[in-house]
């Protein structure tokens, strides 16, 4: 009775929703698990190439890639030049989901027997859309801060936006900041906080620059510049590929025109530092100012920066000491650790260690020790803000529970089945 | 009953499977980028000034460089002249400042002796300004005669310039208009912050930033055929010499220190002071420095010729050491190899690059 009606069950899911049961089938679960077992091989290939960066940008975080069969290989000198079009992670996450979900609504018992399978399904599937949502939302920073100081913003590792700031109050700043999708895009920029119309002529992720001599003929990008740090240090930039290798440094830039009223103000290059606007002094006096280019206008002292795009914190870190151990003998490091103040509301402090695989948890991100600088006396945590941190955490405790009661199901069963045979004389 | 629970808990987990198609789209559905706006507790360590300017004259929107505030006088035949604030972070002297402007104005090198002449105190307000009046010595037909009018004021520790370069006549029409101006500033000086953090590039994976010990060499170069070995130095990484006519000679160094040794300026300073040449300040580090490429790396060429001897140098200031590839002797010697000198730089590179 029991047995016809779990039966009934399945069969009224597979009837109701037949459209998915294509999307159940164990064939394509093996075809998407081999497809992902390529696609691991081939983007391990191209980190080699790209750098871990440009393999996850072209491979995982993405629908399909392009492969080209790699020149050195067997028979390379007449493949490489043949485009192979290769599932990305997205096509294949998106597609393991879907093919799991069909799979637990229309083939799946719903029954206490297989109740082990059921939370495994359930526990892969999470750790599929969990991985999707962290690709979505996983933002990672850094945040720099020299011994001493306090510091209460962190910087993206990666993306620009512009700032324009109004420091003629000085106590109080007013910052307007335009991120780098808009700048892409171009076009005219207005806002009411700001006095004029900025006008995106070029924007690019990365630039070679140069001082020129005067005379010397500049890229079309530069010739338009008329004011400002481009013009007083007589720059010429041209337009480079992100570079995606892990050491690779990329240098936004940007040409603008500002205008009040219909009436140009003149035309300005800003280019970005990867590692920090305050950098530009340090690579020469002509390019300082690359980090706060003033501009006064209707009695307002402006500062334009193009900077990694930033994020100002309700807390503030200070940084009271910093510790840099090596292994004995040797110069390989054995423990970077910073000693901090968490400055949070109402005069509150909280005292905190942050070393190697000791992270500080706050606000929804995690501080991770990245670099440290004895020298120079400053410490950078690499900070992470992913909502869904738990997710695979719950998927593997789901995974776990499943694999034990499905184990401990058919142990029992055996043990039962044995008892129940008489033992021989 | 059992079955009923079990059979409930599914169900249960199935409503929940079902919105994930649901908030799949949700996610997938970012937000529009948009222009944000904010208020924060002023981080600009620069110079405030705020002023009132006379009717006739107009600000220029541009400020590179070290001017606070930068204007000109609307007459008919379009703007003209120019009138700035300059701070300086030092006590800056006189005679210093007299010289930045002098040349322009056909001048010799002022001293405090020649200076006193140009020089009187007048107050304005509450504050008295050292007030320097120098008119120009060159004079065309084409031109007309130029005066620059130098207002210093002494504020604290710091030094403000306010100089109104024109023509004669106009620094004579403008200078009540120039008074007004100076009485009505007021001044916030900027913030004697220095800048510590400096990552430029990401560190190495080993990752050891402390080291004391000698460093190694990391590079490699061709030697101009020019050049022969010089004298050996545990402080050299590398030591060449050549030899000149009437035994003229060049000494040619690769040194390298942990940290930046001072930095840019203190190391100008040094080599210029070697070649019998005056100091400088930050200000005037481009009269000496031009900015290079050193194996990919950002660098400074320093080029300084004094009247008997020369100093050529590439100064490459890594994360945490710098490195200095320095040639310095006889002038005509020196002008002679500079553009071996200038090969000799662009051809350093990371050993292994070219190995």
């Amino acid at each position: 009775m029991k047995e016809s009606k779990r039966k009934n069950s399945l069969s009224q899911r597979r009837k109701n929703f037949s459209f998915l049961i294509p999307f159940a089938s164990l064939r394509l679960t093996i075809t998407l698990l081999s497809l992902s077992m390529i696609l691991i091989f081939v983007a391990t290939l191209e980190q080699v190439r790209i750098g871990i960066r440009g393999a996850l940008a072209e491979y995982f975080e993405s629908f399909y890639g392009i492969w080209y069969y790699p020149e050195k290989f067997w028979g390379g000198e007449y493949l490489h030049s043949l485009p192979l079009p290769i599932p990305g992670g997205y096509l294949l996450g998106g597609l393991l989901i879907i093919n799991l979900t069909a799979a637990y609504i229309v083939r799946f018992q719903w029954t206490g027997k297989k109740i082990g399978i059921q939370l495994i399904h359930l526990g892969i599937i999470l750790l599929l859309v969990g991985q999707l949502v962290t690709q979505a939302i996983q933002e990672e920073s850094r945040m720099t801060i020299n011994k001493g100081e306090r510091s209460n913003y962190i910087e993206r590792f990666h993306g620009v936006e512009l700032a324009l700031r109004n420091v003629t109050d000085p106590d109080q700043e007013r910052v307007v900041t335009i991120p780098q999708n808009l700048l892409e895009k171009g076009g005219t920029l207005i806002d009411q906080s700001l006095p004029f119309t900025l006008k995106v002529h070029h924007f690019g992720v990365n630039c070679n620059f140069d001082f020129v001599a005067p005379g010397t003929p500049k890229s079309k990008i530069a010739q338009m510049v008329n004011r400002g740090v481009g013009q007083s240090a007589n720059l010429n930039i041209t337009d480079k590929d992100e570079d995606f290798s892990g050491d690779g440094m990329n240098f936004g830039y940007l040409v603008f025109e500002l205008t009040d009223q219909g009436k140009s103000l003149g035309n300005w290059m800003t280019i970005s530092h990867p590692a920090g606007s305050h950098v530009w002094s340090q690579i020469s006096p002509k390019l300082a100012d690359l980090s706060f280019q003033s501009i006064r206008h209707n009695g307002k002292l402006w500062g334009i920066t193009l900077r990694q795009k930033r994020e100002y914190l309700p807390f503030s870190i200070e940084l009271l000491d910093i510790e840099h151990e090596n292994y004995q003998g040797t110069e390989i490091p054995f423990n970077f650790e910073s000693d901090i103040k968490l400055h949070l509301d109402e005069n509150q402090t909280r005292r905190a260690l942050v070393y190697m695989n000791t992270p500080l948890r706050h606000g929804g991100k995690t501080f991770y020790q990245y670099q440290m600088n004895d020298s120079a006396n400053y410490t950078v945590f690499q900070v992470i803000s992913n909502p869904s941190w738990l997710v695979p955490y719950i998927a593997c405790i789901l995974v776990s529970i499943g694999m034990l009661w499905q184990f401990s199901f058919h142990l029992f069963k055996f043990l039962r089945k044995n008892s129940k045979t008489p033992a021989k004389a | 009953m059992l079955s009923t629970l079990i059979q409930n808990f599914n169900y249960t987990l199935f409503r929940f499977l079902y919105p994930l198609p649901v908030l799949l789209f949700i996610l997938s559905c970012s937000e529009e980028p948009k222009i944000e706006s904010f208020s924060i507790p002023s981080e600009y360590d620069g110079p405030i000034v705020s002023w009132k300017l006379p009717p006739n004259w107009g600000e220029n929107p541009d400020l590179s460089g070290p001017m606070a505030g930068s204007f000109h006088v609307k007459t008919k035949s379009g703007p003209q002249g120019r009138i700035g604030v300059m701070p300086f972070r030092e006590n800056v002297s006189t005679v210093d400042v007299a010289n930045m402007f002098g040349r322009e104005m056909g001048y010799p090198p002022f001293n405090q002796e020649n200076l006193t002449p140009f020089l009187q105190e007048k107050k304005i307000g509450d504050r008295t300004f050292e007030w320097v009046y120098l008119n120009s010595k060159v004079e065309t037909a084409s031109s007309p005669p130029r005066t620059a009018l130098l207002a210093l004021l002494r504020q604290d520790k710091d030094t403000w310039l306010f100089p109104f370069i024109a023509d004669q006549k106009l620094v004579l029409k403008e200078s009540e208009n120039f008074i007004q101006f100076l009485e009505s500033c007021s001044l916030r000086s900027e913030k004697n912050k220095p800048i510590l953090a400096r990552s430029p590039a990401p560190l190495p994976k080993t990752g050891n930033t402390n080291s004391a010990k000698p460093l190694k060499n990391p590079w490699s170069w061709s030697k101009p055929s020019t050049w022969s070995e010089g004298k050996a130095s545990s402080m050299r990484i590398g030591s060449y010499k050549v030899a000149g006519p009437n035994g003229t000679q060049l000494d040619i160094s690769v040194t390298s220190f942990p940290g930046d040794v001072g930095g840019l300026l203190a190391n100008v300073n040094r080599w210029i002071g070697q070649i019998d040449l005056a100091p400088i300040q930050e200000a005037s580090l481009d009269q000496y420095c031009s900015s290079i490429t050193l194996a990919g790396n950002s660098a400074h060429l320093v080029e300084a010729y004094g009247e008997e001897k020369a100093v050529l140098a590439g100064t490459l200031f890594l994360e945490k050491e710098s490195w200095f590839f320095k040639l310095i002797g006889n002038r005509t010697l020196a002008e002679k190899e500079k553009s071996n000198f200038i090969s000799f730089l662009n051809s350093i590179s990371l050993r292994g690059e070219t190995e």
